[in-house]
């Protein structure tokens, strides 16, 4: 769908799966954006929002899976989504590239979730239309 | 810096219950001609008798659905009615 | 773009804060300018009378006193507030401006920006 009047978005979801509901509001809201003919320039994770790239997260069968929902998205849109490196790695989220200079046992780091510090939110805030947050609510 | 006169019609996007701070703070940082959006738990307000909100709150429907918050004088918005109000403001904050 | 970034949640006892100053700091590197504004239990991120050392935790009135060195414009401290918990100006770090209305100085700002 194209809209003349298309606006480029960047979502910021600083809440946790799980923890709160902001991935799936921010999940619902890129969808009817997409819809109405908005683009997305980037979905940046922050905070406990972290988790929801994590690829360890395994919910129930019988329950969403937020992550994986997620990356169907990421994937067919090719939104560029990246979690805060400082974030992440506070919470063990971790990439191959941290796994290797810090030595750890492992990696977690969903694709295409990337890590990236705080000036891919900056910039964000210069280049996006909008800049949407999805907070958690403790 | 702007003159707060000059502040743009602001949307705010409220997701807290009546009973975090956060809720108080942006109830008051409500100005003439802004609007207010309750998502996930701040739609609970709408039955709240403690509250009162601004005329013309919105809320969003699967929220209030979820809540079992029913029809009220308040609009009831889809996503396509959240995505349509951020289209309109350029002033958003999420609370 | 006028950032404001807005701390309402006590220090310590949760990152919030933190990742809300972190948030200033990066604006600020990037010459982007932001102000920080402190109101509701988050007022306490001022004190002088900090000491964190027994819950292991770096004191967050030393990371605050760095702002206006990164280049944060201005850091707001919402007066009432302080009243509330019984602070005086003289009971907060070098560098601070309180306001009588947090409402006030949220209009100011084209981008009100809370970090949780």
């Amino acid at each position: 769908m194209t809209n003349a009047m298309a606006l480029n978005y960047t979502l910021v979801i600083t809440g946790a799966p799980w923890t709160s509901q902001a991935p799936q509001s921010a999940l619902n809201f890129a969808k009817a954006l997409l819809s109405a003919g908005h683009r997305i320039d980037r979905v940046f994770l922050y905070g406990d929002g972290v988790h929801l790239a994590s690829a360890l997260a395994t919910p129930p069968s019988d329950e969403q899976h937020w992550p994986a929902l997620w990356v169907e998205l990421l994937q067919e849109q090719l939104i560029p989504a990246t979690a805060c490196i400082a974030s992440a790695l506070r919470r063990g989220i971790i990439d191959e590239a941290e796994q290797a200079r810090y030595q750890l046992a492992a990696s977690n780091l969903l694709p295409p979730f990337e890590v990236a510090g705080l000036g891919d939110w900056v910039e964000s805030n210069s280049h996006s239309d909008r800049v949407i947050y999805f907070h958690g609510t403790s | 810096m702007p003159d707060s006169t000059d502040t743009p019609k602001t949307l705010h996007i409220l997701n807290k219950a009546p009973d975090h701070s956060r809720f108080a703070l942006c109830l008051a940082a409500q100005a003439d001609g802004d609007t207010l959006l309750l998502i996930e738990d701040a739609v609970i307000a709408l039955l709240d008798q403690q509250i009162s909100l601004p005329m013309g709150t919105h809320a969003l429907q699967a929220d209030a659905q979820a809540r079992g918050v029913g029809s009220t004088a308040e609009k009831h918005v889809d996503y396509a009615g959240f995505v349509a109000l951020t289209e309109e403001h350029t002033r958003i904050i999420n609370w | 773009m006028n950032t404001l970034i807005v701390i309402d949640r006590a220090p310590y006892g949760s990152w919030a804060g933190r990742e809300g100053l972190d948030m200033a700091f990066s604006l600020a590197a990037f010459d982007q300018p932001v102000s920080l504004l402190l109101t509701g239990a988050g007022v306490h991120w001022a004190k002088r009378d900090q000491d964190a050392t027994a819950i292991g935790q770096k004191t967050v009135a030393k990371n605050l006193s760095a702002a206006g060195l990164f280049g944060v414009e201005s850091l707001q401290v919402d007066a009432t507030s302080c009243e509330r918990f019984g602070l005086t100006k003289e009971q907060l770090i070098a560098g601070c401006t309180l306001v009588e209305s947090s409402q006030a100085t949220l209009k100011q700002f084209d981008r009100v920006v809370f970090a949780n």
